[in-house]
């Protein structure tokens, strides 16, 4: 049985009071410490843990860490904390597999093994960026949903209401127009022929993300509530507030939490760490039955740093050599290029075939890293990309995938810091036909070409 | 810096202080610290040198990816702490006032990482700094700025959808008649310069060692 929620809420009040610094510097102590006993060490020639028993000790400290510190609650300033004996009961009432969608797209999301054969749920679509209006929305979104390599697709922001009343979060313009993004998603699928793919949004308060959910025209109980849990390690009440709408409206919890490389988990030993410990978090204190075990550098602007895949595959592998939750890994969403550059392509691959080989899903759609506030700033090329990469990494070999993303980290590694902004849908795309314009379609098949010879095996359609 | 005109005995203690504070040795730092007092040497110099020097040297370190930000925090405790021991003993017109700056990831944002790393930067870089979290409204900031009489309101935001509020506290700070009394900087990852030129902020970070040296040229 799992640990009630209403428990975790009580224990956020009356758990010890610790000033957030203490906590910070707690992370700090413990994974330095950690690191040191389980003997774990990153190292930069290797960016793939081929064997697991290196993975498997991450896992440990990752136990250990979570037991030892607990989560925090930036609301309360107290922390939450979970037994041994519960962590383990948690993990074993745990879901293995659950169903997403509806009729014919309908899918089970199953928990993957290492090298797995299991096929990986693939959420695709411009993850929480910024669309210049309701149409453009939805012809992208349309163009995502249509690409069957796909199984569901996320929503962004429109910034104005009407085209001119700027969206702010935490104001009724937000509730309202996030409201409008999960009708434009459903609209989209429909259009895209097909009514019962998943569709997620997550919007920056849980009173906008809650009025999402719609049975008939927004987000239903067969997609997923996302919860967050805040770097590192903690929550606040505007998270357990999903968590606490899920459980009453019957939604899965998806959950998602990042380490950081260079933040209070300091190094990459740390991050992988920290990285088992904040999904711990995310069954334990925030109730979710599928997870991102997330990691993030920063001073890096993209996810798949050397350093970031190997902290986030070592993590991803240890959590799925060690029990059987489902562990969604989408290391590969936020590249530093942009769409309509080789280098999107390169860094998005890295990271989905090493989430991919290491068991994990990919549910957190894929757009550059930091779009600001420029509208239409992706494709459903990018997608379709993801889908591509995702399901023909499985049952690949941790060797295998080594070999590639040692290759592909050739190609970006040293571009990560000024790499290429890339174009805007409008300038990739041609409206009308929802296809690449023929310069994008031809930089798409020479990057697939190029992945052929170097041999990556794509699906047949 | 140089040490000109010091005595041998008492540049040793300034260089271990130094040396102290960049292996974030408090215990150490403190007992040099304690004993530059105690022998009467000028503990203006120790500021002035001693801590501006570690400071330099600790932003370099983790600019260049050897240390961390938890050592960064460390290292800005161990400086507020001697700095504490120091200018006890010196007579208060010879304190220099440190610039302050009320830093805060605004309303309906929860991002913290990056807002951390620059607060930390900050207090490494000289400043005295006052972190009010993540998700404050425009309305505390301001008046947490005018309470401990602020130089600079340093303003994160992470989501389009937050950005606004930078604006928010400009726009407040000109209808309260207060805009002139303190310089506003902004940054986070989708504000861009021209983002921060079109609400009237007075500089703009892209990442912490930036929003350093602009918080510098702005404050002098």
């Amino acid at each position: 049985m799992r640990l009630s929620f209403w428990e975790i809420l009580k224990r956020s009040k009356e758990g010890p009071i610790l000033e957030e610094k203490e906590f910070d510097l707690l992370i700090f102590k413990k994974t330095q410490e950690l690191q040191k006993k389980y003997g774990i060490k990153y190292d930069p020639n290797n960016p793939l843990d081929l064997e697991g028993t290196l993975s498997d000790r991450i896992y440990q400290a990752g136990w250990e860490l979570f037991l030892d510190i607990g989560t925090y609650c930036t609301t309360t300033k107290r922390v939450i904390r979970v037994s041994e004996e519960e962590l383990r009961h948690e993990i074993e009432a745990c879901p293995e597999s659950i169903w997403l969608g509806q009729g014919e797209d309908r899918v089970q999301m199953r928990h993957r093994d290492v090298e797995g054969e299991q096929e990986p749920i693939v959420i695709a679509g411009i993850q929480t960026a910024p669309f210049s209006d309701e149409e453009m929305m939805f012809i992208i979104s349309k163009g995502c949903a249509m690409d069957r390599c796909i199984d569901g697709i996320w929503g962004g922001i429109l910034l104005k209401i009407d085209g001119k009343y700027e969206v702010v979060a935490g104001t009724p313009s937000e509730i309202f127009q996030y409201k409008k993004t999960a009708e434009i998603l459903r609209k989209a699928i429909n259009a895209a022929g097909r009514p019962g793919m998943i569709i997620i949004n997550n919007a920056p308060t849980s009173t906008a993300t809650i009025a999402m959910f719609d049975e008939e025209r927004g987000l239903r109980r067969t997609d997923y509530m996302e919860v967050t849990g805040i770097s590192e390690l903690k929550v606040s009440y505007d998270d357990l507030n999903r968590t606490s709408f899920a459980l009453a409206y019957g939604v899965p919890i998806h959950g998602s939490h990042s380490a950081t490389i260079g933040g209070f988990s300091a190094t990459p030993e740390g991050a992988a760490i920290t990285a088992v410990a904040g999904s711990f978090q995310l069954i334990a204190v925030q109730k979710a039955e599928s997870f991102r075990c997330g990691v993030i550098d920063s001073r890096i602007k993209s996810r798949v740093t050397r350093a970031q895949l190997w902290a986030a595959g070592s993590a991803i592998q240890g959590l799925n050599r060690n029990t059987k939750l489902i562990v969604d890994g989408n290391i590969g969403d936020h590249p530093a290029a942009g769409p309509g550059t080789k280098q999107y392509f390169y860094e998005a691959a890295a990271g989905f075939i090493v989430s991919t080989v290491m068991g994990g899903h990919s549910t957190e759609g894929t757009r550059k890293f930091v779009v600001g506030n420029i509208c239409n700033y992706g494709t459903p090329l990018e997608s379709r990309w993801m889908g591509e990469i995702c399901k023909g990494a499985v049952g690949m070999t941790r060797k295998e995938a080594d070999r590639i993303v040692k290759y592909l980290l050739s190609k970006y590694e040293d571009k990560l810091k000024n790499a290429p902004e890339g174009e805007t849908f409008e300038k990739l795309y041609d409206q009308e036909t929802l296809k690449p314009l023929p310069h994008y379609q031809q930089m798409y098949e020479e990057v697939k070409e190029e992945f052929k010879q170097i041999g990556f095996k794509f699906k047949e359609a | 810096m140089e040490l000109l005109n010091v005595q041998q005995e008492e540049k040793e203690l300034l260089e271990a202080l130094k040396e102290a504070i960049v292996e974030i040795d408090s215990e150490r730092a403190k007992e040099i610290a304690k004993k530059i007092v105690n022998q009467k040497f000028d503990p203006l110099w120790a500021i002035k040198y001693s801590i501006a020097e570690a400071a330099k040297i600790v932003g370099n370190r983790f600019e260049d990816g050897e240390i961390y930000l938890p050592h960064l925090v460390m290292a800005g405790d161990i400086m507020e702490e001697v700095g504490a021991i120091l200018e006890k003993n010196i007579p208060s017109e010879q304190i220099q006032r440190k610039k302050r700056i009320v830093i805060a990831t605004v309303q309906g944002d929860v991002h913290s990482v990056g807002k951390n790393l620059v607060a930390v930067m900050l207090r490494a870089g000289g400043f005295e700094v006052h972190d009010l979290g993540v998700d404050v409204m425009s309305t505390t900031i301001i008046q947490k700025a005018k309470e401990i009489n602020a130089d600079m309101i340093a303003l994160s935001s992470l989501l389009t959808t937050t950005m606004p509020y930078q604006k928010e506290v400009i726009d407040d700070l000109i209808s309260m008649g207060i805009r002139e009394k303190f310089k506003v900087m902004i940054g986070g990852g989708p504000v861009t310069r021209e983002y921060a030129e079109s609400i009237g902020a007075d500089g703009y970070g892209k990442d912490a060692v930036e929003a350093v040296e602009e918080a510098k040229k702005l404050l002098g």
